[in-house]
C-alpha cells in the first residue's frame, strides 16, 4: 500500500497533483478517440491502440522510476550519445513515408528524434549546473546552443523540421532559469525575430525602433551595442533579398519540399478551413459526444493526433476547450512548481527543459488547429493518439517524478 | 544529494508563469472568438452547407504496341456508391437497388461491409450499371437518399491480345491493402489498381493523378454549389508504348496451334521483346465486371495452369541447349582442342560404371569434333568431355549466362529457376548419394535438376548472339536500353560456338535443319527435354540478322516431342514473318 501511495500521492504534494492532471488529460483523450473511431473496440481502432500504448507506457514508467537521479546525472553524456546514435538507425532502414524518422517495431513506430530531445536537455542541464559560477558571463550560452544545434541538425536531415525546431524550445527557458543575463538572451532571439519581421515593412520598422531602444537600455560598450544592432538590421534587410533573388523558384521549392516532405498534396489550407469550421460550429457547449459531423467527415486526415483538439472543440464546445486548456495550464504550472521547489539544481534545470518541450507541443498544436500557425505534425501531450509520443510523455513524467524525489 | 543546491529565482519562476498564462489566454481568446463570437457563422456553415471534397478522376494511360495499335484502353461504365450516414432505411433501400440491378441483397451487404471507409464517405456497391438501370435509379431518387452513381472507367482489351498475360490486370482495392501503398497517390478503397503484369509494373506511370473538387452539399448530401477556388484538376495517366509487335504476337500465337508452349521474339540490340506468347491463356476480360466464384475456381484449378505466364513463371528443363554451357567451358579454359575428334558409337559407359548412357542417335555419330557435336547434338561427345570440367566451374558458367537469376524484365513475379550446385546435391541426395561425375552427365544435357524459364533462355541466346555485351530484356519501348554485366570470353570461344549454332540449322545433318531459310542466316540450337509429365518438351533457341538488326527467338512446345522436328519448323515460320514482303514494312 505504501508503494501505491507513493505513486498516487507522490513523495510530495505536487507529484500527486501532477498525476491527477495527467490522468484527466488521458481520460479526456480516450473519450475523444472513442467518439471518432468507427469501430472503437476493434484492435486496430485508434482508441484501442491508444489504450494499449498507455498500458505499455505505464509499464515503462514504473521501470524508469526505479532509476536514481545521480545515475542520470553521471551518465548524461552517455545517454546523449546513445540517443544520438539511435537517430542514425532509420537511415539504414527502409524510409517510412519518404523520411528517415521512424524505427518500425511492427505494431508501432518509434521516433528516436523524440528521445534525443530529452537527452539534449539532460546534457545541457548538466553543463549549466556544473558551470553555475560562470552564468553571468555571456560565453556560457555557446555550449548549450552547440549541443542543441548538433541534435537539431541531425534531426533536420531525417528530415523533421518540427522536431528540429522543438529541440531549441528548452534552450532559452533553461538559460533564463540558470540565470544567464537578459541582454545575452535578447541577443539570441533578436536575429530570429528580425528575419521573421523582414517579411513585412511595417513590422520591420517597429521592430527596428523597439530593438534600438532595448539595445540602448542595456549596459556595456556602446560601440559593441551599435555594431550588434546594425548586424541585426542588415540580416533582416538581406534575408528577403537572399530568399527572393539569390535562390530561384525551383531552389526555394526544393528547400520547402526538403523541410516538408509530408506536406499534404491536397493543400494544408483546406485542413485549416475544416478545422476552424469544426471548432467554430462547436459553440459554447459543443454538439455532443460522437455528434461532431464536421470532424467525423474524415476530411482531416490526422484528426486522431494532429487535429484532436478540433474534435474536442466541436463535440464539447468552448466549455470543453476551457477545461482542457485549464488542465494544460495546471500541468505546466505544477511542473514549474516542482522545478522551483526542487532541492537540486540539476534536477530543477532538467524539469524546466522537459516542461518547455511539453508546453511547446501544446502551444504549437493548439495554435495550428485555430490557424495561428502553419500545419506541422506535432501531437498534443497525453491527448493525441500515437505510440512514440505517448511513450515520450511517460518518460518525461517518470524523469520528473525521479528528479523531484530529493 | 547532488553537489549543487537549487537556487531558482522567484523572478524567473514568475517570468515563465507569465509566458504560460499569456500563451494560454491567447489560445483561449482565439477559441472564444471562433466558438462564441463567430459561432453563428460557422454553425450555419456546418449545418446548412458543408464542404465536401470529392475526388475527380481522369483516364488511366493506354497501352500501345510498337506501331501504335491500342492494346488496352478505357471503357466507361457506371458505378453505384452509397454514403452510410445518409441512408434512411438500409434494408428497404438495398431491396430497391437489388430489384433494379438483379444483384442479390446479400452481395450488396457484403460489398457494403468490405469497402466501407467510414460513415461519411461513399462506398462502391455496384458496378457496370446499364443506362436503363441508371434511369430507374434516377426515377426513384427520393427513396434512395445516400445513393449516387458516377462514371468509372474499366479496362478494355484489344480483341487480338486479350489473352496476353504480360498486360496484367487491375483489381479493386480493399481497405487492408491501402496502408502498404504509396500515400502520395491517394488510393481509396474500391478504386482500381494495377495488380499484375505491366499494369502493376507501370502503375505509377499509367495511373491518373487524382484531382480534388470542393462542393457544397446540404444536409441531405445534395450538391448545392461547386467551389472553384481550390480545385485541383485530375490529369490522365501516361500512355505506355510496348516493344511488342501485335501482328507478330498474333502470328506466333497461331503457330502453336493450341499446343501448350511459349514463343518469344526479341531484338538483341535493344532488348526489346517483340512477341511474348504463353499458351494456354485465358481472357483478361474476366477481371472486368463481376465474375462468378465458380468461373474463378475453374480457372484457378485448371491443370494446364492458364493463369500463369509461362515465359517468366514456367520452369522447364532446358535440354541440349545446355551443351553450349559445356562447350564454353571446354574452349575458354583450353580443356581440349576443339578440332580433336572422338568416336560416338551410340552409347557411353562412364569409367568404373556399369550403366550405359545412350546417344539419341543409337547408330552413333561416328567421329565427332566439337562443331559437329553441337550441330548434331551428340550426347556421347558431351558425356565424355564434361568429365574434364569441375562441377563448380560448370554451374558458375551457367549462372554467368543469367540462369538462377532474374532477367530484370519489367514484369512482376519473375521466377529464377534452379541451377543445382554442390550444396543443392548434398541437401537433396545426402553427402554420399551422388557423385560429381554422375550429375555432370545429366547437367551437360540440360536435364536432371536444372530448371529455367523461357525468358532466361532468351537472355542466354541473346548473350551468345551479342558475344557477351547484351541489352536487358524489356517490354516498354521507351525504357532506356540498359545492359547486363558483360560476359568476357575470348573471340575464339564465341566464334566456335556461333559456328556450331550456324551448323545446327545450315549444315548437313544439323538437328535444326527444318528451320533453315534461304534469305537470312539463322543460328540456333534445338533441345529435346525429357520430363516426368509425358512427351519431351521441344525447344528451339536461335538468332538471326535481318536488315542490320539481330533478332532472337525461343520456341518451346510443352510435351511436343523433338526439338528438331517440332520447334524448328516454328522458328522457320517466325523468320519468314520477317522476310515476308508485306510485313517487312513494319520494321522500317
Amino acid at each position: 500500500m505504501t508503494f501505491f501511495n507513493n505513486y498516487i500521492y507522490g513523495s510530495n504534494e505536487y507529484l500527486g497533483r501532477l498525476y491527477l492532471i495527467v490522468s484527466s488529460l488521458i481520460t479526456f483523450g480516450l473519450i475523444t478517440l472513442y467518439s471518432i473511431s468507427s469501430d472503437p473496440l476493434s484492435i486496430n481502432s485508434s482508441f484501442m491502440r491508444q489504450l494499449i500504448f498507455i498500458i505499455f507506457s505505464l509499464f515503462v514508467f514504473f521501470i524508469l522510476n526505479q532509476i536514481n537521479v545521480k545515475t542520470i546525472h553521471d551518465n548524461s553524456t552517455l545517454i546523449y550519445i546513445i540517443s544520438f546514435l539511435l537517430c542514425f538507425v532509420p537511415f539504414f532502414l527502409t524510409p517510412v513515408e519518404n523520411t528517415y524518422r521512424w524505427i518500425d517495431f511492427g505494431f508501432f513506430y518509434i521516433q528516436p528524434g523524440e528521445y534525443l530531445k530529452c537527452a539534449t536537455i539532460i546534457l545541457i542541464a548538466k553543463y549549466l549546473s556544473n558551470h553555475q559560477l560562470e552564468v553571468k558571463e555571456g560565453y556560457i550560452v555557446f555550449i548549450p546552443i552547440l549541443i542543441a544545434l548538433l541534435s537539431s541538425f541531425l534531426v533536420l536531415n531525417q528530415p523533421d523540421l518540427g522536431t528540429a525546431v522543438i529541440i531549441f524550445a528548452p534552450v532559452l527557458p533553461m538559460m533564463l532559469w540558470a540565470g544567464v543575463n537578459g541582454f545575452t538572451l535578447f541577443l539570441l532571439i533578436a536575429p530570429v525575430i528580425t528575419i521573421i519581421a523582414a517579411s513585412n515593412n511595417m513590422f520591420f520598422n517597429i521592430w527596428g525602433v523597439l530593438m534600438f531602444i532595448i539595445f540602448m537600455t542595456f549596459q556595456g560598450s556602446l560601440l559593441k551595442r551599435v555594431l550588434i544592432y546594425f548586424a541585426n538590421i542588415f540580416t533582416g534587410l538581406l534575408f528577403p533579398f537572399f530568399w527572393n533573388d539569390f535562390l530561384n523558384g525551383y531552389q526555394r521549392q526544393r528547400f520547402i519540399d526538403f523541410l516538408n516532405p509530408d506536406l499534404d498534396p491536397m493543400g494544408s489550407s483546406y485542413h485549416i478551413i475544416q478545422s476552424i469550421t469544426a471548432i467554430g460550429s462547436g459553440g459554447m457547449f459543443g454538439k455532443g459526444w460522437g455528434q461532431g459531423s464536421q470532424t467525423q467527415l474524415k476530411f482531416l486526415p490526422v484528426q486522431e493526433s494532429d487535429f484532436i483538439l478540433s474534435v474536442i472543440a466541436e463535440e464539447f464546445g468552448f466549455f470543453g476547450i476551457t477545461v482542457i486548456m485549464f488542465l494544460f495550464f495546471m500541468l505546466i504550472k505544477t511542473l514549474l512548481d516542482i522545478a522551483f521547489k526542487s532541492s537540486d539544481y540539476f534536477s530543477s534545470l532538467v524539469i524546466i527543459g522537459l516542461t518547455s518541450i511539453l508546453f511547446s507541443h501544446i502551444f504549437v498544436n493548439s495554435a495550428m488547429t485555430i490557424g495561428l500557425m502553419p500545419v506541422k505534425g506535432l501531437p498534443t501531450p497525453f491527448v493525441s493518439a500515437g505510440g512514440s509520443f505517448m511513450l515520450l510523455c511517460f518518460i518525461i513524467l517518470s524523469l520528473v517524478s525521479n528528479l523531484s524525489k530529493n | 544529494m547532488l553537489k549543487i543546491e537549487n537556487k531558482a529565482d522567484i523572478f524567473h519562476y514568475r517570468t515563465l508563469l507569465f509566458v504560460l498564462v499569456l500563451s494560454i489566454l491567447t489560445l483561449l481568446s482565439r477559441y472564444f472568438y471562433l466558438q462564441v463570437i463567430e459561432h453563428e457563422r460557422y454553425s450555419s456553415k456546418s449545418q446548412v452547407n458543408s464542404v465536401r471534397a470529392q475526388a475527380t478522376y481522369a483516364p488511366r494511360g493506354l497501352i500501345l504496341d510498337r506501331n501504335g495499335v491500342v492494346l488496352v484502353e478505357n471503357y466507361p461504365t457506371y458505378i453505384l456508391t452509397v454514403t452510410p450516414h445518409e441512408l434512411d432505411n438500409k434494408e428497404a433501400q438495398f431491396q430497391i437497388i437489388s430489384d433494379i440491378t438483379d444483384i442479390p441483397i446479400d452481395e450488396l451487404s457484403r460489398r457494403y461491409k468490405k469497402y466501407n471507409q467510414g460513415r461519411f464517405l461513399p462506398t462502391v456497391i455496384a458496378k457496370n450499371l446499364t443506362f436503363a438501370e441508371i434511369s430507374q435509379i434516377e426515377e426513384r431518387r427520393l427513396e434512395l437518399s445516400g445513393f449516387q452513381y458516377k462514371r468509372f472507367d474499366e479496362r478494355l482489351y484489344n480483341d487480338i491480345l486479350k489473352d496476353a498475360h504480360f498486360l496484367g490486370y487491375l483489381r479493386e482495392l480493399d481497405r487492408e491493402s491501402i496502408p502498404f501503398l504509396d500515400k502520395s497517390q491517394l488510393y481509396r478503397a474500391g478504386e482500381l489498381i494495377g495488380w499484375q503484369g505491366l499494369e502493376k509494373q507501370y502503375e505509377t506511370e499509367l495511373r491518373y493523378s487524382k484531382g480534388i473538387e470542393y462542393i457544397e452539399v446540404d444536409t441531405f448530401g445534395r450538391e448545392i454549389n461547386t467551389i472553384n477556388d481550390n480545385n485541383i484538376p485530375a490529369y490522365p495517366g501516361k500512355n505506355l508504348t510496348l516493344s511488342i509487335d501485335s501482328k507478330l504476337q498474333q502470328f506466333s500465337k497461331n503457330l502453336l496451334f493450341n499446343q501448350k508452349g511459349v514463343i518469344l521474339v526479341s531484338n538483341v540490340d535493344t532488348g526489346d521483346i517483340l512477341s511474348m506468347v504463353s499458351i494456354p491463356s485465358y481472357n483478361l476480360d474476366i477481371y472486368r465486371g463481376e465474375t462468378t466464384d465458380s468461373d474463378w475456381s475453374n480457372l484457378l484449378s485448371d491443370e494446364d495452369k492458364p493463369i500463369i505466364n509461362r515465359n517468366i513463371a514456367g520452369l522447364y528443363p532446358p535440354g541440349s541447349s545446355f551443351k553450349i554451357i559445356t562447350a564454353f567451358n571446354l574452349i575458354e579454359y583450353g580443356l581440349l582442342d576443339p578440332e580433336d575428334s572422338l568416336m560416338c558409337t551410340g552409347s557411353y559407359i562412364p569409367p568404373g560404371s556399369s550403366n550405359t548412357f545412350n546417344c539419341w542417335n543409337e547408330d552413333g555419330h561416328g567421329l565427332v569434333d566439337l562443331n559437329k557435336a553441337i550441330a548434331q547434338s551428340c550426347n556421347v561427345y558431351f558425356y565424355e568431355t564434361v568429365q574434364l570440367i569441375k562441377l563448380s566451374d560448370w554451374t558458375k558458367t551457367a549462372k554467368i549466362f543469367g540462369f538462377q537469376n532474374k532477367t530484370d524484365i519489367d514484369l512482376p513475379n519473375e521466377l529464377i529457376g534452379q541451377i543445382p550446385d554442390k550444396e543443392f546435391f548434398i541437401n537433396t541426395y545426402g553427402r554420399w548419394g551422388w557423385s560429381e561425375r554422375g550429375v555432370l552427365l545429366n547437367l551437360t544435357l540440360g536435364q536432371g535438376d536444372i530448371l529455367v524459364t523461357p525468358l532466361q533462355s532468351l537472355r542466354y541466346i541473346n548473350h551468345i548472339a551479342s558475344k557477351g555485351k547484351t541489352a536487358k530484356l524489356k517490354l516498354n519501348a521507351n525504357k532506356k536500353v540498359e545492359y547486363y554485366d558483360d560476359i568476357i570470353l575470348s573471340d575464339q570461344t564465341w566464334d566456335r560456338v556461333i559456328k556450331g549454332l550456324y551448323d545446327v540449322v545450315n549444315a548437313e545433318g544439323g538437328s535444326g535443319w527444318r528451320a533453315k531459310q534461304s534469305e537470312v542466316k539463322l543460328y540456333g540450337k534445338t533441345s529435346t527435354a525429357e520430363n516426368p509429365h509425358g512427351e519431351p518438351h521441344a525447344w528451339f533457341n536461335g538468332f538471326f540478322d535481318f536488315e542490320g538488326q539481330t533478332y532472337s527467338l525461343v520456341i518451346l512446345v510443352e510435351n511436343g516431342g523433338g526439338g528438331g522436328a517440332v520447334a524448328s519448323p516454328i522458328a522457320g515460320e517466325i523468320v519468314r514473318f520477317f522476310t515476308n514482303e508485306q510485313v517487312e514494312m513494319v520494321y522500317k
